[in-house]
């Protein structure tokens, strides 16, 4: 064995130049694969992400028993959140973890009422990484000693006519299920370009939504901002084991559609990478074939020399593999050396499109991820690719006469 | 040159094999760019459409005044008489369907349970509402003298458990900004396959709206359905008054053209990584060829072939390859599109509201596309095989005889 491998190595370098040609494409091929599937990963972070963030956080913790009733965002304080909080924020994909509490309500002024989704977060925690707090156009965002104020989006602004500094009514319910009244002022006021979105939510400090719900020093959820989509299953095992009393879901439990819509964006996503493999797959084949094909004569030499046709295969299936092996490698880090720099440097699109004008969800800047989602299949495909073409003619060679083969022109 | 094409068809067909497979990575390549296309712009085409048929008509003729966000109930922003100028524009010939539209905004009431809603007061025997119509899952539709009927959709009924028949209270923003809350009965569940939204709008007969709201004999707008989008502009020409303003399908769908341009901004990178991976393949398989066929570059050489044609002859070689590899693109790419823009498959929602996708996408291509794309197959295939024919133009007679570049 160790006599096919040394004789596949110097064969393979033997025809300098063919391997060459060789390595170029698989690994050309497999870095730009690399490439695409890093940029689908940061398209998918630039379109959701930022939404994500905005309609709740990557992760969220509830108390026991919350999910039965979430549709009705029930008022459960969260038993003592010290120690998972500290976990939480010690995991370094976590951007934020802020402790929340989650409700419905209604707003009311001079130009009507209107249903509200209620959210008392701690404005020290959230002003750096919450987007809300990073679009505002009036006012300024929520600071912990605010009392009595909110801050509201321009959708529910305008539709309201409130300016800052003006009052409305914020009825709510109080966690014994009695309503409570309260006159907020406006303190801030968020665009994110979105008028249906900037009407769901109103932000009020955590402390305040406590005195409002009766609800003393405890929130009823902690969100969780991740670097980026794709981080939470991992976020979530590392936490389940200190998470007694804690129920763990990620936005894909309460964003049902965006996970449907990111799902089947992924599926057609990869039904086009598939496609991308054929492609690189034939010709890498075609370029395999073509080489062992030039090769009929040398096989004749070995068949004359007394190689058997299964050793001869053996042969050429080793050199297929360590090409495969050795343009992988090559491939492999010409991807992660492009994915880097993009990662670092991100594309911006927004100079093609006016799109950011409009709303703060979708970002026009593009960060690719290391491109590794796929990298396993991937690899596997080129490699058994590469072995087929290269063992494909040997055989069809060594099967014949050497005599033949030897004539091969 | 025909003396040269005659050579280039006998080269490719000695090697067939090599030939197929060759033009087979190309026209893979092809066939993917296509595919691509015809999703992103159905995708984005049907989402247009879905928006136009649901949300904002190709027109519509609003009081200068009125401010879509604030969905203002004053009646100096109102249009007074909606259904004398509903008629007046019905009656132009490329006008498909005129008809007015209250929007109010209020809070549907079950239990211990409230949505937010979007009220439309609709006149219910319009042909407009066809796409609602069509939609009723359970129930009916309203009837033209309800009073106090509404029809919401599955998501809202869903997240409230109401059915046909229940009676939740609606809350109803007002003209004077009262609030008025009234008991109303589902008369149906709608559901246009849209998640963004059947969620939160809720609808009610035009009567009853402007009842509720105290907005007289109003309406927030004329929503026109033209017969064929092109004839916007001339619509508009015909319709420009002092005292209203015509929005079009363009304008009141700003967002979606936007995403449009961002879409296809990043989707030419995507074609561009397959356009270099196929470009990979075939400038790698053309150089292979080149020094596979040294000997033979060495006898055309040795009996007086200049090397401008043997360059030529390789390049004709190359294009052959592009034509045929265009072609098998064409017909797998066509397929692919065809079997996608029948089947479709499931999107859901984007979960961003103000743009509407429909559940499913399905792919189309527009013959632009497909030329500009072709083209782009080509001009690839032929800058990639310079670099070979150049090489095989390059060898010396006597060395390439020898087989001199194996090295």
């Amino acid at each position: 064995m160790t006599l096919y491998l040394k004789l596949a190595w110097r064969n393979i370098w033997r025809h300098r130049r063919r391997t060459f040609i060789i390595l170029i494409s698989i690994s050309m091929v497999m870095g730009l694969m690399m490439l695409y599937d890093g940029l689908i990963a940061g398209f998918e972070q630039a379109i959701y992400g930022n939404a994500i963030k905005v309609l709740g956080g990557n992760v969220q913790i509830h108390a026991a028993g919350y999910e039965a009733q979430a549709k009705q965002l029930p008022l459960l304080p969260l038993p003592d959140d010290t120690a998972i909080l500290k976990a939480a924020r010690a995991r370094p994909e976590v951007l934020a973890a802020s402790r929340r509490i989650n409700t419905g309500g209604m707003a009311t002024s001079r130009e009507g009422a209107f249903a509200v989704g209620i959210v008392g977060l701690e404005p020290e925690v959230e002003g750096a990484v919450n987007t809300v707090a990073q679009r505002v156009t009036a006012g300024r965002f929520l600071s912990a000693a605010d009392r009595d104020t909110a801050f509201i989006g321009k959708g529910l602004a305008d539709a309201m006519s409130l300016a800052v500094g003006d009052r409305f009514t914020l009825v709510g319910r109080a966690a014994h299920e009695q309503m409570r009244q309260r006159t907020m002022t406006v303190g801030g006021i968020y665009d994110i370009g979105l008028a249906d979105l900037e009407k769901r939510t109103i932000y009020v400090s955590l402390a305040e939504a406590q005195d409002l719900y009766g609800l003393g020093g405890s929130a009823t959820e902690i969100a969780i901002t991740l670097q980026r989509i794709g981080q939470e299953p991992a976020l979530m095992a590392a936490l389940r084991p200190i998470a007694a009393g804690f129920e763990l879901s990620s936005w894909e439990t309460s964003l049902p559609e965006m996970r449907a819509a990111i799902r089947s964006k992924g599926a057609a996503m990869d039904i086009f990478g598939v496609i991308m493999m054929i492609v690189a797959g034939i010709g890498i084949f075609n370029l395999l074939m073509m080489a062992v094909y030039e090769r009929t004569r040398e096989i004749g030499v070995l068949g004359a020399l007394g190689l058997k046709p299964g050793q001869i295969s053996l042969l050429f299936l080793l050199e297929g593999a360590m090409l495969g092996v050795v343009g992988l490698a090559v491939g492999i880090a010409f991807g992660l050396l492009i994915n880097t720099l993009l990662g670092q440097v991100g594309i911006d699109y927004s100079k093609f499109a006016s799109m950011t004008e409009y709303t703060a969800l979708i970002s026009g800047k593009i960060y690719s991820t290391l491109g590794v989602e796929n990298l396993l299949q991937r690899g596997i495909v080129v490699l058994i690719v590469a072995i087929i073409a290269a063992v494909y003619p040997a055989r069809e060679a060594a099967r014949n006469e050497p005599a033949k083969s030897l004539h091969f022109v | 040159m025909l003396q040269i094409i005659k050579l280039a068809w006998r080269d490719l067909n000695r090697n067939r094999r090599r030939s197929f497979f060759s033009a087979l990575a190309l026209g893979m390549g092809l066939a993917l760019l296509l595919l691509m296309a015809g999703v992103i712009e159905s995708e984005i085409r049907s989402s247009m459409d879905t928006s136009i048929r649901l949300q904002s008509g190709h027109l519509q003729i609003r009081a200068v005044s009125y401010n879509e966000n604030r969905a203002s109930l004053a009646w100096e922003d109102l249009v007074e008489g909606p259904a004398g100028i509903a008629a007046q524009v019905g009656a132009l010939p490329p006008v498909s369907a005129a008809t007015p539209r209250l929007f109010a905004s209020g809070i549907v009431a079950s239990g211990d349970t409230s949505a937010a809603a979007r009220i439309i007061g609709v006149d219910p025997a319009s042909a407009a509402n066809d796409p609602y119509r069509a939609g009723i899952l359970s129930g009916q539709w309203l009837t033209a003298d309800d009073r106090d009927g509404i029809v919401i959709g599955k998501p809202m009924a869903d997240k409230l458990g109401l059915k046909a028949g229940d009676k939740p209270n609606v809350l109803v923003n007002t003209a004077n900004g009262d609030v008025d809350t009234q008991a109303f009965v589902i008369r149906g569940i709608y559901s246009t396959r849209t998640p963004g939204f059947d969620n939160g709008t809720v609808f009610m007969s035009l009567a009853k709206a402007q009842a509720i709201t105290r907005a007289g004999d109003h309406a927030s707008a004329i929503f026109v359905l033209l017969k064929d989008r092109d004839q916007t502009g001339a619509v508009v020409a015909a319709l420009q008054t002092r005292q209203y303003t015509v929005l079009t399908w363009d304008r009141m769908n700003a967002l979606l053209s936007d995403t449009e341009e961002l879409a296809n901004s990043y989707m030419i990178l995507l074609y561009l990584i397959i356009l270099a991976i196929t470009a990979t393949v075939i400038v790698n398989t053309l150089v292979m060829a080149v020094f596979e066929r040294t000997r033979e570059i060495g006898i055309l050489s040795a009996l007086g072939m200049r090397s401008g044609r043997i360059m030529a002859m390789f390049f004709a070689e190359s294009a052959m390859l592009a034509l045929g590899g265009i072609l098998i693109g064409l017909i797998i790419g066509g397929a692919m599109v065809a079997y996608f823009g029948s089947v479709g498959y499931y999107i859901g929602d984007f979960g961003v509201t103000g743009m509407l996708f429909s559940e499913r996408i399905y792919a189309t291509l527009t013959l632009k596309d497909a030329v500009n794309l072709s083209l782009a197959a080509l001009v690839v295939t032929l800058v990639a095989s310079l670099y070979p024919a150049s090489l095989a133009a390059r060898l010396e007679p006597v060395e390439a005889l020898r087989g001199g570049w194996q090295a």
